[in-house]
């Protein structure tokens, strides 16, 4: 049971790059969509324009991860035996 | 008495269970552990709402049996999460795991169904016990400072939770657990609601969660994630809807602890910061007060409960197999774990909000009625956290643990027990069902809405595919970035120590310095005479004392020995005895009154 799907996974791993353009074509295409459906009540105004949230997932996205691993984890950052120091 | 009429209270088969487990012998009666939550569970699908069980006790009707919408619904999920763990456990054949985790279901039951503030706060106690004996039962070095922490916090939590409720009943005269309008409230009620935002792990009184759970058993962890938050937010729904502190509190929440998942490398707790999280989305629900957002806290309580008891349980697989939940030391283990990494990622995903699992239908519907109560900011703080929530649960954490085209864990793999499999498929199929049937969730929910809230629409699931999609594309581009580092990150349990650190030198400056001078004067006058005094007692003790006291003396010392063995000097016997006690007490008072 473990070694089928394992060896199933391993062989997707494999192709990566297939699965890389699977993704791409998928984002794409959900863009495309987003043109013809819309929302009934948009809730922020903006979000009834195409796009919106493709640009809000991968915006916050990459913000929230740059400034948090860039920035704030090394400022409060410490050593895995911060509190076990001189006990 | 507690089974009254035709409702059979969920904690009696627990609080049964917890107390026989000593004394059974073999293995065979693991089994018996299935049989309190199916018991609750049939217990609760076939209650008839009302109130049951007024027990007397220090002259007030102590009213364990609130059954209504709101408790059943709660009830429900509590049951169905304590047979998954107790599934995913029953191969431990430690009895203190087994005591430690029904006690503390006992309590968060009691909380549940729990009509005035005195039950609440005796289970609300009980919980608190029975969780730091699940931490403690990791049986590690760490796990010991990590309980006695946790422990403390919810003491003080607790503490917060009973002056107020003394003194509310010292203003208003009743105990009674209703609805507290926030426009009439006064400081007690404050005092009551800090308590249970101590549980709710409310930033800034959350750090004890993601301290103690990655720490706790791995089974215990499982059952621990379900029970101490969510009970906090059932009380919050039923005394504290409509406070606009909460929808504040929990929108900060949300985001709060998003962002520090995104730096954690311990797989464990990044769960635990996105308990946080998650828990935010419904103490904002809450707090907006609305019918539909308050069913949509109430809904996505319930998915919570089952996609992150998979959550745990999976990573709990990791932990088990490799000995460590540290994605810096994980990687390339679909392979050698592939069905752990699918049921693993089917609560992921649910916890994302993907269509098909049952967080879609639950984050959506708080987030929608968050913007129909035209609370802008909250919902777009609320779609953030979905961003946040998409990155490290639902890709950090399996691309570092399972794939990683870097590093793999090549060690020993344990092999993990069959009854964790089926554990975690009985969630994962409940994670499926309910995000294709929603109605099968919707229809136990307690508030009656204007108009039916349906997730299944085009523009949702649109929306929640870009949304998530794209959340992807930036972990793409992040992803040399984002990997894990082996760091500490501080958080405010570093006020929390400063804190404990002060208490202990006021505590401990007076008493050093009169032990000090005590033991200056014991070495200049109290030596001297002690001598003096020896010489004498021993001439009296050889001529008259011997003969008489050797018979008694073994008496004494017998009685000294079985006092000894209780006062092991482990703080942890001491509260493990403290609670046998009061589960005594408590079973005379009811047989008595």
């Amino acid at each position: 049971m473990n070694s089928g799907l394992g060896i199933l996974l391993e062989k997707m791993r494999d192709n990566w790059k297939a699965w890389r353009i699977v993704f791409f074509v998928v984002l794409a295409l959900l863009v495309v969509l987003n043109f013809f459906v819309h929302p009934h009540h948009p809730h922020f105004g903006l979000d009834k324009h195409p796009g919106f949230w493709a640009i809000f997932g991968c915006g916050i996205g990459l913000v929230m991860v740059l400034v948090m691993k860039k920035i704030v984890q090394p400022t409060i950052g410490r050593k895995e035996d911060y509190y076990d120091r001189g006990e | 008495m507690i089974e009254a009429s035709s409702f059979l209270h969920p904690s009696i088969g627990f609080l049964a269970f917890a107390l026989a487990v000593p004394f059974f012998r073999g293995g065979a009666w693991r089994w018996l552990a299935l049989v309190p939550p199916l018991l609750a569970l049939y217990g609760i699908m076939t209650a008839e709402p009302g109130t049951y069980g007024g027990l007397h006790y220090i002259g007030e009707t102590l009213v364990l049996g609130r059954v209504d919408k709101l408790s059943v619904v709660f009830g429900q999920v509590f049951a169905i999460i304590a047979l998954i763990g107790m599934v995913y456990s029953i191969h431990l054949k430690d009895k203190g795991h087994y005591v430690a985790g029904s006690l503390y279901v006992a309590g968060g039951f009691g909380c549940v169904f729990a009509g005035d503030y005195v039950t609440l706060f005796l289970f609300w106690e009980l919980m608190s016990v029975g969780s730091v004996f699940l931490v403690w039962q990791a049986g590690t070095k760490e796990c010991v400072g990590a309980g006695f922490r946790y422990f403390m916090y919810h003491t003080v939590g607790g503490l917060f939770l009973l002056a107020g409720l003394l003194l509310r009943y010292k203003a208003l005269g009743t105990f009674a657990f209703t609805h507290i309008d926030p426009a009439t409230a006064h400081y007690y009620d404050w005092l009551i609601l800090t308590g249970f935002c101590v549980n709710a792990a409310v930033v800034p009184l959350h750090a004890w969660l993601p301290d103690a759970y990655p720490r706790a058993s791995v089974a215990g962890a499982v059952f621990m994630c379900a029970f101490t938050t969510k009970t906090a937010v059932y009380v919050l729904c039923r005394g504290f809807a409509g406070w606009e502190v909460l929808a504040i509190a929990g929108t900060i929440m949300a985001v709060f602890g998003v962002l520090y998942a995104c730096i954690e490398n311990n797989a464990r707790r990044i769960l635990s910061y996105h308990i946080v999280s998650q828990v935010g989305y419904m103490v904002a629900g809450i707090g907006i007060g609305t019918a539909m957002t308050l069913n949509g806290a109430v809904a996505h309580a319930y998915a919570h409960i089952l996609y992150k008891g998979l959550l745990f349980m999976g990573t709990g697989c990791l932990l088990y197999a490799t000995g460590t939940a540290k994605l810096d030391k994980l990687g390339g283990l679909a392979y050698r774990l592939p069905w752990v990494m699918v049921l693993y990622m089917i609560a992921a995903l649910s916890i994302s909000g993907m269509p098909i699992f049952n967080g879609f239908i639950s984050k959506t519907m708080t987030i929608t009625g968050a913007a129909e109560a035209h609370r802008t900011w909250l919902a777009f703080g609320m779609e953030v956290a979905a961003v946040g929530t998409f990155i490290s649960v639902g890709i950090k954490l399996p691309y570092f643990a399972f794939w990683g085209r870097k590093r793999e864990y090549t060690g020993e793999l344990k092999p993990i027990p069959v009854n964790m499999y089926v554990a975690m498929a009985m969630g994962g199929f409940l994670c499926t069902l309910q995000g294709l049937y929603p109605d099968i969730l919707y229809r136990y929910l307690p508030y009656a809405m204007e108009h039916a809230y349906h997730p299944w629409t085009t523009w949702h699931v649109l929306q929640a595919l870009l949304l998530l999609g794209f959340s992807g594309l930036a972990f793409y581009f992040t992803r040399q970035v984002i990997t894990p580092h082996s760091k500490l990150n501080l958080d405010f349990d570093y006020f929390y120590r400063l804190i404990g650190k002060l208490v202990m030198r006021v505590i401990c400056w007076p008493i050093s310095k009169v032990d000090d001078v005590w033991t200056e004067v014991y070495r200049t006058v109290g030596l001297r005479g002690l001598i003096g005094l020896g010489h004498k007692t021993a001439w009296f003790d050889r001529k008259g004392i011997d003969t008489v006291v050797d018979g008694s003396a073994y008496t004494v010392r017998n009685i000294g020995r079985a006092g000894a063995k209780v006062q092991t000097s482990r703080l942890q016997d001491y509260l493990a005895l403290a609670v046998f006690l009061g589960l005594c007490l408590f079973g005379l008072v009811w047989y008595l009154g």
